[in-house]
């Protein structure tokens, strides 16, 4: 079932333009000039119910944008949205019992109070009878592992144990999405991949459907099955991860020591990417030349070393975000 | 209700933190009232002299009273936290929210405001007992009144300056605005009750949202009369019905024109 349903989905800013300097500045009151931008083009998807999906794209492509369309907090200025088949601008209001939301820059916690008091406040803002809040509690404490932090002042916590509450927060009351923004962002590796799992954990008990921005690409490779890029406002992909490396990660890395210098220069499918004296790195696009050709160049006598690699994902996705 | 008490509470429990920066605020209303003591100590001859109907005694609990209500509102604060909502895109991270964002910063302003209010208020009367020596004759319900009175006093301006806030949603900046509106409820309410201004004046301030904001509940506490005080009131319930109104015409056509850039 799609929980998720955007069709055509575009929305324009007016950006004010101002002239450079002191009399810019002076003209920019008189004569406003604005220019009208394009922050989403016609993009059209669709989410399933418990998918956990990555929605990438390099700064200003227009996936803030799209999100805040998602959650209705900006109107589209064409095309449709249905979330969990309600229209997010007409009922945000019944749209927020539904879904929930967490911004990595952004705390919505109050910094002055305990992870249990905000529980506490979240629950009461979504309606849930106190006693359920208390069972709630209990539950995410016993998740997330809170118990030695819950009684803490939230300003006294570390990023990775806030973000923990944050994501904890944003559960009280059981939304069937969870739009999540960056939620690693800051993080060091260790807490990085114990909020992963909390996310993967959280979306196997809960079901919760995951709809995840994300500059980080361990983030979306480990917790992402479905990969949406958008880029200048235009959906330039949307693809299984799966899909996404099988026909993307048609290049190998082949890093050679050799005994004797070769002169890969001209030969077709393979791309010198670094050369020093006798070791080589070497990019092979396997769709011209398979890896047995590229043995049968050198003679295995000569090979000290080799290490073969694929193209990191962060490559694969920067390519496609340029166009490659 | 129950969450935009929760919300109240919240800012309350919040607001305790900041209790030392309260009482160092009251410094600034300690210098204010005893420039106005000073003032119509020089003004008044003596202390049976009524100037435009108003004792010294009654002028300097009026100064001490509406000083009281603009402290505990702290509009300039207010007026800031929403066109820095709106301009920062903060605004967006409580629209998804399910609360109305107006209910959401009237409760947690006032929740913020309690702390601001105890204080204030005791501050205020020990003030005016210590240099003035007398207290307003008051009976159980005119107490009753004048509290009520001044709740929604409290709570209308914090509505107006909400409207005002608002207004960024519109334009660049709605700061100027609040600054218009300040002034004019600084010297026409304030600072001096509307007797003191010509007829005109009066009679234009009497129908503005001055009279229920300051003007009603201090004229209530230094000369206090049940016709007067149900007038009052009954003003402030209709100013309290014209304020949500606007603010929610305003919220709802000025949301729709949201852009939050970014992030």
């Amino acid at each position: 079932m799609a929980v998720i349903e955007v069709k055509n989905l575009g929305k324009n800013f007016n950006v004010k333009l101002k002239e450079k300097g002191f009399m810019g500045s002076m003209k920019s009151v008189f004569q406003p000039s604005y220019k009208r931008v394009e922050a989403v083009k016609g993009v059209s998807f669709e989410v399933q119910e418990g998918e956990v999906i990555a929605f990438i794209g390099p700064n200003g492509a227009g996936k803030s944008t799209t999100i805040k369309m998602l959650t209705g907090i900006l109107y589209p200025d064409g095309g449709n949205v249905k979330v969990l088949g309600i229209d997010p601008t007409r009922q945000r209001k019944k749209l927020a019992y539904e879904i929930g939301t967490v911004f990595g820059q952004k705390e919505q916690l109050w910094m002055h109070l305990t992870p249990y008091d905000n529980f506490k406040f979240f629950g009461a803002i979504y309606d849930i009878p106190a006693e359920e809040v208390e069972k709630r509690i209990s539950e995410l404490n016993d998740i997330f592992e809170l118990q030695d932090i819950m009684n803490t002042p939230v300003r006294n916590l570390s990023l990775g144990q806030r973000i923990r509450c944050e994501i904890a927060a944003s559960l009280i009351h059981r939304p069937k999405i969870l739009f999540l923004d960056e939620p690693t962002i800051g993080l060091d590796p260790v807490v990085k991949d114990n909020i992963r799992k909390l996310i993967k954990k959280m979306n196997k008990e809960y079901k919760t459907t995951i709809f995840l921005t994300s500059h980080d690409v361990s983030d979306i490779e480990k917790l992402c099955k479905r990969v949406i890029i958008v880029n200048k406002g235009t959906l330039v992909l949307d693809d299984t991860m799966e899909n996404l490396k099988y026909h993307y990660l048609n290049k190998k890395i082949v890093e050679l020591k050799l005994a004797q210098k070769i002169d890969f220069s001209n030969v077709d499918g393979i791309k010198v990417l670094k050369q020093k004296d006798k070791s080589i790195k070497l990019e092979v696009d396997l769709k011209k030349k398979s890896l047995s050709d590229v043995w049968k160049l050198i003679n295995p006598d000569d090979i000290i070393d080799v290490n073969i690699s694929n193209t990191p994902l962060e490559e694969i996705i920067s390519d496609i975000y340029k166009g490659g | 209700m129950r969450k935009y008490l929760f919300i109240f509470k919240a800012e309350l429990m919040s607001a305790l933190q900041y209790v030392a920066n309260i009482l160092l605020h009251m410094i600034t209303y300690f210098i204010v009232i005893i420039i106005f003591f000073y003032l119509w100590n020089y003004i008044y001859d003596d202390p049976t002299q009524l100037i435009n109907g108003y004792s010294k005694t009654q002028m300097i609990w009026y100064v001490i009273i509406t000083e009281i209500i603009w402290n505990i509102v702290s509009g300039r604060k207010l007026c800031r936290r929403i066109c820095d909502d709106v301009k920062s895109g903060n605004i967006a991270y409580n629209m998804n929210k399910p609360y109305n964002y107006i209910g959401y910063i009237l409760s947690s302003h006032l929740g913020e405001g309690i702390i601001k209010s105890l204080i204030y208020i005791t501050f205020g009367i020990i003030l005016g007992r210590v240099f003035l020596g007398a207290f307003p004759t008051l009976n159980v319900l005119s107490i009753v009144l004048v509290i009520l009175s001044l709740i929604l006093a409290v709570v209308i301006d914090t509505l107006f300056i909400i409207f005002i806030g608002l207004f960024s949603l519109y334009i660049e900046d709605a700061n100027p605005l609040f600054w218009l509106y300040s002034k004019l409820i600084l010297i026409l309410g304030t600072m001096f009750p509307i007797e003191f201004f010509p007829e005109v004046i009066q009679k234009i301030t009497t129908v503005s949202p001055i009279y229920v904001i300051c003007y009603g509940p201090a004229k209530l506490f230094v000369d206090f009369n049940l016709n007067n005080a149900l007038n009052i009131i009954a003003f402030q319930f209709i100013y309290l019905a014209v304020a949500f109104g606007l603010c929610g015409v305003l919220y709802a056509k000025g949301v729709k024109k949201l852009n939050v850039n970014g992030g």
